[in-house]
C-alpha cells in the first residue's frame, strides 16, 4: 500500500542537467598508437591526459602502444613491437624480433573555419628505428562526420613515391651505421633524404561505425634489418566499430594483399571511470555538547584510558586502517596509524577525525594524526576539533580544513602508548603473477606469468623479514649464460632472461629490513638478503625530506654480489661483487610535475647520473619518463645505449573505485644495457615517505570529508 | 603466435583467485561499538523495514528511493550535528538532511560532499521566492569543485501524500536551480506545520536523484 503510493510520485519525470558541448566525431586511432586513419597519421590529438592502449595484429607483426596526450598540444607514444625482420645482410628472415618504438607529434596549429590543422611528427625515433620517419600532416573536418588528411613524410614515411627533398641541403638522409649505439637520436636523419605525399579520409557513418581509407607513403622495401612487410598497392582501407565510449575495433586491409585487427582502449587521467569512488559512507561527526566542550579535563573514572585505545584500534580497524599508538591528554588526542585500504592519506585522515569525535572525552580539542609506515612515523598532521564538528557537510569544508590543518614532522614516541599488535606477526600469500619482461635471452620479449608465494615476518614493527618465491609456467629452458670471466663490462642486467628460467621454483627475493627516524626530517634503511631477482647484498639509504617541503636529499650506498641463475641462495656462478650507490634529488615543482636526479655509481662499476621526469595526476595516474647516462662507452653498453624508458601507473581505486593502495603499472624501455643498471630494491624511502607529506596530503584533500 | 598463446595463459592466470591473509564492515556494527562505550544503543539500519513499521514509529526512519538504481532503503539517525541530520542505512549509505533539504550524500557514485542551502528553506518557508545554494563535488581528480546555484522556489499547489490509510495534505513546492555547469529542478511536499514529509531531490547527474520520505 506504501510502497504503491510512494511510486505514484516515482513517476515524475525529471532529468538533472549538464550543458553538453556539440557532440564531436570520436576521434579514430591507427595502429601506432595515436590518433591516425589506418598507419598514416592525422593532425588531430586526443584531449590533455588522454591514455589510450593500442594492439595491432597482422602477418609478420605485432604491434602494443600506449599513446599518450601530455600537454593540450603534445603526443607520445611508447610501445614495442614484435616483428618478423630481415637480417644484417637482407636476406634471411628472423622471426619474432622485438623492438620498442618512441613517438612525438605536436600540434602546431588549431582548426579554423577555413584552416586545417597543422601537427609535425616523429616516429621511432630512437635509432634503429625500423620506421623511423618524420613528418608535416594537415587535417580539416568537413562537417560533422567526415575528416580529410594530407601530409609530407621522410624516411620510412617517404620509401613509396618518394621524390627530392623540398628542405634544400638535406637531400641525402644517412644510412644508419650498425655499428654504432642504439637507442640514440639521429638527427642528422630527420627529415632528410626523399619525400612523399601520404594522405586519407574517415568518415563517421553513425555513433558506432566508421570507414577509412588513405594512401600510404611505406613502401616495406626489403632491407637488411627492415620489417618482412611486403605491399602490392599503397592504399589501406579500414572499418572501425565503438562498442562503447574508448573502445574501438577496428579491421583493416592493408597494402592489397593483408588484412589486420587492431583494439584502442582509451582512458583520461582527468576522467575517472569510478568517478567519486565505490566506498561506503564513513561514520558521521559526534558534536560535543556546550559542557563537555567547556570542560579543561576529563574524568578517567567514568571512561578509562585502555577503554578509550579499545574502541579507536576497533573502529579504525574497521576501516582498514591499523592504530598503532595513542596518546590522550586533557586536551590533546595524538594518534598513529597505518593506513592500509586508502590510495588517499587525507581520507584516511578524515575517517580517524570522525572516529575521534565519537570516542574521545569533551576536553580534547586537538587531533595529531602520524600516518605510520614500516614501522615509522612519517609526519604529523594537527587540526581542532571545533573545526571538525563545523566544516562537515558544509560548502567549502574541505578547504576550510586545509587552511587550518597544520603539517610536522612525526613526534617522538615518547607519551605514546603502543598498541599491542593484533595482526598476525607472521603472514602470507598464494597468487598469480603476469609480467612481460624485456630482457628475453633470445632478443625478444618474455611474457611471464606464474604463481607466487609470498611470507612476512614481523620481528618488531621496524624491522621485517620478507621473501617470495615463484613458479613460472614457461617451459624450462636448460640453457645457461656463457659467463665471460674478465668483461669490459660485466653483464650486469643483459642476461637476466637466463635467471629462473629453468622451470623449478626460484627464491624471487628474501630480505630482513630496518626502517628508522635517526633525526627531524630524516629516514632510513637497511635491507639485507636476496634483495631481487639478480643480486644479494645489503642496501642502506638515507633520506631528508621536511614534511612541508619540496625538496627531498637522498643517499644510497649498497654493497651487492650477482646471484646464480637458479636463484637458489648461490653467489658463485659469475663472482661478481660490487659496491653501488647514488645520491639523489627530490622535487616537486607543482601542477604534477615532478623529477628525480640520482648522481652515483652504477651495478656495473659505472659512473653516471639518471633523471627522471614524471608528470601525475592528483588521482595517481602517473606517467614518467626516465634516462641514464653514464660513462661507460655506447659500444660496450649493451644493447639499447644509455637505459631510458617510460611508465605509466593507474591506481586501482582509479578504474575500479572500492579503495585500495595498489597500482597497476607498465614500463616501456629500451633493451636495459648493462651501463647506467640501478638495483632494484624494495621500500626505497621517498615513495614510502612522500604521500603522507604536506604536498601529496593536499593533492588529494578532497577526499577528506568523503 | 605463440607469443600471443602465452599471454592469453598468463591473462587467464590472472584470473585465477589469490588468497592468504596478504591478498585479501558494516556501519552498524560501528556505531554499535560507540554506544556500547556510552550504554546506549542506537536502532540498527536495516533496508527492509515493513511499511507498518514505518509507519507505527514516527520520527525513527527516513525511506530513500536512490532512483537511478531502483532501490529503496530505510535509514535510521546516525549523526546530528547543528541542525544537520546525517541518515544512514545498513549498507553504509548516508543522506544528510538539513530541514529536510538534502546536504550531503556518502556512497553514491559522485556524492554531494556538502551544501549550504539555508536560502531555500527560507524561501520555502515564506511561501516561494529566489535563493543561491552552493553544492560542493569530489572532482575526478580529487579536488572540490563548488557549484554556485540560482533557485526559484514556487508553490505548485496542493497535494494529499498517503501514509498508510490515511492522507496527508500538503503544499507542493518546486525548486529550480541552475548553474554553470548544473541544472535541475527538486520537489517538496511540505505539511501543515511546515515541515517536509516527502521530496525530489537532485544529488549529482550520475548519482541522479533520491526520493525521500519522512515518517
Amino acid at each position: 500500500m506504501l510502497k504503491k503510493a510512494l511510486f505514484t510520485t516515482t513517476a515524475l519525470t525529471t532529468a538533472i542537467g549538464v550543458p553538453v558541448a556539440a557532440q564531436e566525431t570520436p576521434l579514430g586511432y591507427g595502429l601506432n598508437g595515436l590518433p591516425g586513419v589506418i598507419e598514416m597519421p592525422i593532425a588531430q590529438s586526443d584531449s590533455e591526459g588522454a591514455l589510450a592502449v593500442t594492439a595491432a595484429m597482422q602477418e609478420g607483426i605485432f604491434r602494443l602502444n600506449f599513446g599518450l596526450q601530455l600537454t593540450d598540444r603534445l603526443s607520445a607514444s611508447a610501445g614495442f613491437n614484435i616483428a618478423d625482420v630481415y637480417d644484417s645482410t637482407g636476406s634471411s628472415v628472423i622471426a619474432g624480433e622485438n623492438a620498442r618504438a618512441f613517438s612525438l607529434q605536436y600540434r602546431l596549429t588549431n582548426e579554423t573555419e577555413y584552416l586545417p590543422q597543422i601537427a609535425i611528427g616523429m616516429r621511432d625515433i630512437l635509432t634503429p628505428g625500423r620506421l623511423q620517419s618524420e613528418y608535416i600532416v594537415a587535417t580539416k573536418s568537413i562537417g560533422d562526420s567526415l575528416s580529410v588528411t594530407a601530409g609530407l613524410g621522410w624516411g620510412a614515411m617517404a620509401t613509396a613515391g618518394g621524390f627530392d627533398n623540398p628542405i634544400g641541403g638535406r637531400a641525402e638522409r644517412p644510412v644508419f651505421d650498425t655499428a654504432s649505439a642504439d637507442g640514440q637520436l639521429a638527427t642528422d636523419q630527420w627529415f632528410a633524404g626523399d619525400a612523399a605525399w601520404f594522405g586519407g579520409a574517415s568518415y563517421q557513418i553513425n555513433e558506432k561505425w566508421g570507414v577509412a581509407a588513405e594512401y600510404s607513403s611505406i613502401a616495406y622495401t626489403q632491407q637488411p634489418d627492415g620489417l618482412v612487410l611486403e605491399t602490392d598497392s599503397p592504399y589501406n582501407f579500414g572499418v572501425t566499430y565503438r562498442p562503447a565510449d574508448g573502445v574501438q575495433l577496428s579491421f583493416v586491409s592493408l597494402y592489397g594483399r593483408d588484412v589486420g585487427v587492431s583494439g584502442t582502449f582509451a582512458l583520461n587521467a582527468h576522467n575517472r571511470p569510478s568517478m567519486g569512488g565505490a566506498e561506503r559512507a564513513p561514520v558521521p561527526v559526534k558534536v560535543r555538547s556546550e559542557n563537555a566542550r567547556a570542560a579543561r579535563e576529563w574524568d578517567r573514572t567514568q571512561v578509562s584510558e585502555p577503554a578509550l585505545r579499545t574502541a579507536m584500534a576497533t573502529l579504525m580497524e574497521s576501516e582498514g586502517l591499523t592504530l598503532t599508538g595513542l596518546e590522550i591528554t586533557d586536551t590533546s588526542a595524538r594518534v598513529r596509524y597505518i593506513n592500509g585500504r586508502y590510495r588517499s592519506q587525507a581520507q584516511a585522515m578524515g575517517r580517524v577525525a570522525r572516529f575521534l569525535t565519537q570516542v574521545m572525552p569533551g576536553s580534547v580539542e586537538v587531533f595529531i594524526f602520524e600516518p605510520e609506515s614500516r614501522g615509522i612515523p612519517l609526519s604529523a598532521t594537527r587540526i581542532a576539533r571545533s573545526d571538525v564538528e563545523a566544516l562537515e557537510t558544509r560548502s567549502g569544508g574541505a578547504d576550510a580544513m586545509l587552511q587550518r590543518a597544520v603539517f610536522v614532522d612525526a613526534g617522538s614516541a615518547e607519551g605514546l602508548t603502543p598498541m599491542p599488535s593484533e595482526a598476525a606477526a607472521f603472514t602470507w600469500g598464494l597468487g598469480p603473477y603476469f609480467v612481460i619482461n624485456p630482457y628475453g635471452p633470445d632478443g625478444a620479449a618474455q611474457i611471464d606469468a606464474g604463481l607466487k608465494l609470498q611470507a612476512r615476518y614481523q620481528i618488531t614493527p621496524q624491522i621485517v623479514a620478507a621473501g617470495s618465491v615463484v613458479q613460472s609456467a614457461r617451459p624450462a629452458d636448460p640453457q645457461d649464460p656463457i659467463i665471460d670471466a674478465t668483461p669490459d663490462l660485466q653483464n650486469v642486467r643483459s642476461d637476466g632472461g637466463f635467471y629462473g628460467d629453468d622451470g623449478v621454483p626460484v627464491l624471487q627475493d628474501l630480505t630482513v629490513s630496518y626502517y628508522g627516524r635517526p633525526g627531524p626530517d630524516l629516514f632510513s634503511r637497511i635491507s639485507a638478503g636476496y634483495l631481487e631477482r639478480m643480486y644479494g647484498g645489503v642496501s642502506s639509504e638515507i633520506l631528508w625530506k621536511p614534511v612541508d617541503s619540496n625538496l627531498g636529499l637522498g643517499a644510497e650506498l649498497n654493497y651487492v654480489a650477482q646471484r646464480d641463475t637458479d636463484m637458489a641462495f648461490g653467489f658463485s656462478e659469475y663472482d661478481y661483487d660490487v659496491v653501488t650507490g647514488h645520491v639523489s634529488a627530490y622535487y616537486d615543482f607543482g601542477n604534477g610535475y615532478h623529477t628525480q636526479l640520482d648522481v652515483g655509481r652504477y651495478l656495473a662499476g659505472d659512473w653516471g647520473g639518471t633523471v627522471t621526469v614524471a608528470r601525475e595526476y592528483d588521482n595517481g595516474v602517473r606517467i614518467s619518463a626516465y634516462v641514464a647516462q653514464t660513462e661507460v662507452n655506447y659500444d660496450d653498453y649493451g644493447d639499447g645505449s644509455y637505459n631510458k624508458g617510460v611508465q605509466i601507473a593507474i591506481p586501482q581505486d582509479f578504474l575500479l573505485g572500492n579503495p585500495s593502495r595498489k597500482t597497476y603499472a607498465a614500463t616501456i624501455r629500451t633493451r636495459s644495457g648493462d651501463g647506467g643498471a640501478m638495483l632494484n630494491v624494495d621500500g626505497r624511502l621517498y615513495e614510502v615517505v612522500r604521500d603522507a607529506h604536506t604536498n601529496d596530503l593536499s593533492d588529494t584533500w578532497g577526499r577528506f570529508w568523503r | 603466435m605463440k607469443k600471443l598463446g602465452k599471454m592469453t595463459f598468463g591473462l587467464a592466470m590472472l584470473a585465477l583467485a589469490a588468497c592468504g591473509p596478504m591478498n585479501k564492515g558494516g556501519m552498524g556494527e560501528k556505531l554499535a561499538i560507540v554506544a556500547s562505550l556510552r550504554g546506549t544503543a542506537p536502532a540498527a539500519p536495516d533496508t527492509n523495514v515493513p511499511a507498518e513499521v514505518l509507519l507505527a514509529n514516527p520520527g525513527k526512519y527516513m525511506r530513500v528511493n536512490i532512483r537511478d538504481q531502483g532501490i529503496w532503503t530505510a535509514m535510521v539517525v546516525g549523526g546530528q550535528n547543528n541542525g544537520r541530520v546525517t541518515w544512514v542505512d545498513a549498507s553504509n549509505l548516508s543522506v544528510t538532511v538539513s530541514n529536510g533539504l538534502v546536504v550531503a550524500t556518502r556512497g553514491l557514485s559522485r556524492d554531494l560532499m556538502g551544501a549550504d542551502v539555508a536560502a531555500s528553506w527560507f524561501a520555502v518557508q515564506r511561501g516561494g521566492g529566489t535563493a543561491e545554494r552552493r553544492h560542493d563535488f569530489l572532482t575526478d581528480q580529487d579536488r572540490i569543485s563548488t557549484e554556485l546555484l540560482q533557485c526559484s522556489i514556487v508553490l505548485d499547489g496542493t497535494e494529499v501524500v498517503a501514509r498508510g490509510d490515511t492522507g496527508i495534505q500538503t503544499r507542493r513546492f518546486n525548486e529550480k536551480c541552475e548553474g554553470e555547469n548544473l541544472t535541475f529542478s527538486n520537489v517538496y511536499w511540505v505539511n501543515a506545520s511546515g515541515n517536509m514529509v516527502r521530496s525530489l531531490q537532485a544529488v549529482s547527474p550520475s548519482a541522479g536523484y533520491l526520493q525521500i520520505d519522512v515518517f
